[in-house]
């Protein structure tokens, strides 16, 4: 045993001081994060060292001001859930609605064009989320792009609201996680045998035949890899919520951010963000598990 | 042996026609960078035969089989499948199925959904499909595993649900693609007879791709060769392998001799040439063709076809460079006397040694056996 | 009805949606790339050529301090990021497993599971107790917190680098008298370069790009360029943004540019 600590001990020390940062910085504070939503809310933000299950209560209910014994179920927050994992599936199924087609059609061009419709892909995804949501905004605003061409046309008298609706954040996360689709989806397809697609026509099969029976079953892993892929950043998103959303419609990000700001309500937005961090760790290993499964199964 | 009739190879009255080809060609790419994938294919297969498209990899004998199949549509020319007109359409409009390389088995299905995939697609009632299912799978043998994946059978096994799904929906035509090259000698010499049984059985016409003239040679009814997207000969394995019209398809099909020997007289179908070393013998000549006397032709004679006797006593002599020993037969390399290289295949009836280098040897050519080329 | 293009490739519809796609991927990016370069104040109507708002970008005190800082932080976390990733790769990669190994991975990985915004809220907590127990409210805070949610960034394509990498190289150093650090400073370092390029360019990028946690870690004065843009975005928009936007873009495109360049080579 003391062998291998002094066998292993120099890895050990090469990983340490990214370890320090990363403790501090980011696991550590999270340590932080669950302690403060078992504690009671000071009255300037911060908190009272009180250990109380309150902000776990308030998550899900709230009590009547003038009579704390008349409990009912936190409509508002309740709400600001539905939205969130609402808009989140529906990212996920216009993402997936795209970014097939657009995966199929990127991995049946030649080989020599294919790297650089991947590029074009990719691009997008490593240039600023807060300047693409931006770009969005600049065209679904009241005087933006949509609305003046709209108008123009004579289409339109009166400006299409389009900021500030679900629809907005709809899109604008759409807009900008369709890569995280695009790509896992890619890779699958890259690897499908063609020859199988080929069998499913000489078998007598439709383009949908085809489509349902060979090439979907074919590519579920990178569907599912790409639903994770989206769902998981659109139940975390703040940014783009918040600049397309406005204040009017929130989503779970905006109602952690709430509670720090003016809400001045640490443990509750401590809770709160627990709560985003289970649906986030659930729906990873309801896919780790799936694709443990699945692994299994294809042997 | 050589006795069959000469390169006769236009289809017989007998027996209707499953496949009509004509002027067929298939080009990749475009200006520059095109490429004939096949030129000029006119070809007939008549319904119930085994035929072989055979050649070495790249002559076009897949590019034409799925040409057939649908996979890829002809640039120029017309393909009739039971007297339909069918380039343009997909493969799923065509009353052909493909057994493939590599099985191309659904790996997300099991082996009986496998099989049934084709009827399914064609909308046959769902007792019917699990019926014909049940008939295939005794057809090929594979009752026991019908529940399994395709990752949880032997390659061997592959092969038979390969060929059950692609014989269920009952076409009119089997495309085979090279379908025994993965297996091992011993299971391929087995699905071979399998094969031949099968196409039997069920009277349907097999096309048959290989580059493997034994396979082709022990299975066929008939063989195409094929070369640089052209069809070189078309025949009965007898005039392929006796009959060869070119040098390419006697290089290809065996092991041959060339000889280059100069012409003696001409005689109708027939033509005498000077051996090494003086003697005169006959030689017969392809359709339509003519030397000019004193023309040096080449002339093609198989390895089998000679014998040895004393020297002087033969045809003509050789001596001996080498002799390789294969087990059921011997191979005696030999030079002639004005230098050309003869292979001499002697089958070790009796335990009898090899000759040793140097021994001078003289040999007998089977009569009829000697054939000129096309020059 | 005779159609010589049948394609078991091609699927009904399929091209259309794609290329709808690509289409509405950039139309918003053309149009604001586009509008920054014109005349009057209007997102739809173009009045002309004119640098103007570019001008008025490069005179806006305020853009010029957030973009330095902006620019500064992310150099300053993705050096540090880079350095951490290259030991803790050197440490985990091609080393067979030992023990708290799976604990190591977690640990790097994790900036890149929690939600930005969890890390945020996190470090926000955190960072106002320091505050108020050390008295300090310097740039260190940022720059710590860009640096951990760099290290799993910038490891990746190190690591990549490292795997790839044919050991025998080493063997054959230590074949020829080097002791471990001769072996490492004259073999394994050299080729480890682009993989340590490509770490640093990828962090680099994502300093850039980070403007959750900035928002929250940020004390009063220390707004980043990201974070800038965001408390602008509520205000009346005037295609200053256009411009400052776009020559953040034109850099992050840089950066991807070079950076696919680098780990394609390495690749041939």
């Amino acid at each position: 045993m003391a062998e291998a600590r002094e066998r292993h001990g120099w890895k050990w020390l090469l990983c340490t001081p990214a370890l320090i940062v990363l403790v501090a910085a980011a696991s550590g504070p999270l340590m932080i994060v669950v302690a403060y939503s078992f504690l009671t809310p000071g009255n300037m933000g911060g908190v009272e060292w009180d250990f109380t299950l309150e902000a776990w209560f308030r998550v899900f209910f709230r009590r009547d001001i003038f009579d704390p014994d008349a409990i009912t179920l936190n409509q508002a927050h309740l709400g600001v859930f539905g939205r969130s994992v609402l808009l989140s599936l529906q990212t996920t199924l216009l993402c997936a609605v795209l970014g097939f087609p657009t995966a199929w059609f990127i991995a049946t061009r030649p080989p020599s064009s294919r790297t650089l419709w991947l590029f074009l892909i990719t691009i997008p995804f490593w240039t600023n989320l807060l300047i693409r949501t931006f770009a969005i905004q600049e065209v679904i605003r009241n005087n933006g792009t949509i609305n003046a061409v709209l108008t123009g046309l004579g289409v339109i008298d009166s400006p299409l609201q389009m900021m500030y609706t679900d629809f907005a954040i709809l899109l604008g996360m759409a807009y900008v996680f369709l890569p995280l689709m695009v790509l896992p989806l890619y890779a699958a397809m890259d690897k499908l045998d063609f020859r199988l697609v080929e069998a499913g026509y000489d078998l007598y099969a439709s383009r949908v035949q085809v489509l349902w029976h060979v090439i979907l079953p074919l590519v579920k892993p990178g569907f599912i890899a790409g639903s994770i892929l989206v769902f998981i950043p659109s139940i975390g998103a703040y940014v783009t919520p918040r600049v397309l959303g406005g204040g009017r419609t929130m989503m779970l990000g905006n109602l952690i951010a709430l509670q720090f700001g003016q809400g001045r309500n640490w443990p509750l937005g401590a809770a709160l963000a627990m709560l985003m961090l289970i649906i986030v760790v659930g729906a990873l290993i309801f896919y780790l598990r799936w694709a443990n499964r699945e692994e299994a199964r294809n042997v | 042996m050589g006795s069959t009739g000469a390169g006769v190879s236009e289809p017989t009255e007998t027996g209707t026609v499953e496949i009509v080809i004509r002027d067929l060609s298939k080009i990749f790419g475009q200006g520059a960078a095109a490429f004939h994938a096949l030129s000029d294919i006119d070809l007939e297969i008549r319904t119930g035969e085994f035929f072989t498209l055979l050649g070495p990899s790249g002559c076009g004998k897949t590019t034409l089989l799925r040409v057939i199949a649908g996979f890829e549509q002809p640039s120029t020319g017309s393909l009739g499948i039971n007297g339909k007109e069918v380039a343009g359409l997909g493969p799923n409009a065509r009353p052909v199925n493909t057994v493939f390389q590599n099985y191309a088995l659904f790996p997300h299905m099991t082996v009986a959904q496998n099989i049934g995939f084709g009827l399914k697609m064609q909308g046959r009632p769902r007792s019917e499909v699990e019926a014909t299912t049940d008939e295939m799978l005794r057809l090929v043998k594979m009752e026991a595993m019908a529940e399994r994946k395709p990752s949880e059978i032997s390659g061997g096994q592959q092969q038979r649900v390969a060929l059950a799904r692609a014989l269920a929906p009952r076409p009119r035509v089997l495309l085979l693609d090279e379908p025994l090259s993965a297996l091992d000698l011993k299971l391929r010499k087995e699905m071979q007879g399998e094969l031949k049984r099968l196409q039997t059985e069920t009277g349907i016409t097999f096309i048959f791709v290989t580059h493997d003239q034994e396979e082709a040679l022990t299975m066929s009814d008939r063989i195409a060769v094929m070369s640089a997207g052209r069809i070189l000969q078309l025949g009965s394995p007898h005039e392929i392998y006796h009959a060869p019209s070119e040098r390419f398809v006697a290089d290809f099909i065996g092991d041959t001799n060339f000889l280059d020997l100069p012409v003696a007289s001409v005689d109708g179908s027939q033509a005498t040439v000077t051996l090494p070393g003086g003697k005169e013998t006959a030689a017969r000549l392809p359709q339509g063709y003519l030397p000019v006397l004193g023309e040096t032709v080449t002339t093609v004679i198989r390895p089998e076809q000679a014998q040895t006797v004393a020297p002087g006593q033969g045809d003509m002599d050789g001596v001996v460079e080498n002799a390789v020993f294969f087990g059921t037969d011997t191979h005696v390399h030999l030079r002639l006397d004005d230098g050309q290289p003869f292979i001499l295949r002697r089958q070790n009836i009796a335990e009898a040694r090899e000759p040793a280098p140097g021994t001078r040897l003289g040999l007998t050519l089977s009569p009829g056996a000697l054939r000129v080329l096309k020059g | 009805m005779f159609n010589r293009n049948f394609s078991v490739s091609r699927l009904p519809g399929f091209g259309a949606v794609a290329v709808f796609t690509f289409v509405m991927l950039y139309l918003p990016i053309i149009i604001l790339v586009t509008f920054s370069f014109n005349a009057g104040v209007s997102q739809a109507q173009w009045e002309g050529f004119s640098l103007q708002w570019y001008q008025a970008a490069f005179q806006n005190d305020q853009v010029r301090d957030v973009s330095i800082r902006s620019l500064w932080l992310a150099l300053a976390a993705s050096g540090f990021a880079t350095v951490l990733s290259t030991l803790a790769a050197l440490g985990t990669t091609r080393v067979g497993r030992f023990p708290g190994q799976t604990m190591i991975y977690a640990l790097i990985n994790q900036p890149l599971m929690v939600p930005e915004i969890v890390t945020g809220v996190a470090l926000l907590i955190l960072v106002a107790f320091l505050k108020v127990q050390t008295g300090y409210t310097g740039m260190g805070y940022l720059v710590a917190a860009h640096t951990a949610f760099c290290i799993p960034f910038a490891y990746l394509p190190i690591r990549a680098r490292l795997e790839t990498m044919d050991i025998t190289l080493e063997k054959a150093a230590a074949d020829l008298y080097a002791d471990h650090w001769q072996a490492f400073r004259y073999i394994t370092l050299p080729l480890l370069v682009p993989g340590i390029l490509a770490g640093f360019m990828l962090g680099f990028v994502i300093s850039l790009d980070t403007v959750v946690i900035t928002e929250f870690v940020k004390s009063a004065g220390q707004d980043t360029l990201p974070t800038y843009m965001l408390g602008q975005l509520r205000r009346t928009i005037t295609p200053e943004m256009n411009a400052i936007a776009t020559l953040f873009l034109a850099l992050s495109l840089c950066i991807v540019t070079a950076f696919f360049v680098i780990t394609r080579k390495r690749g041939t």
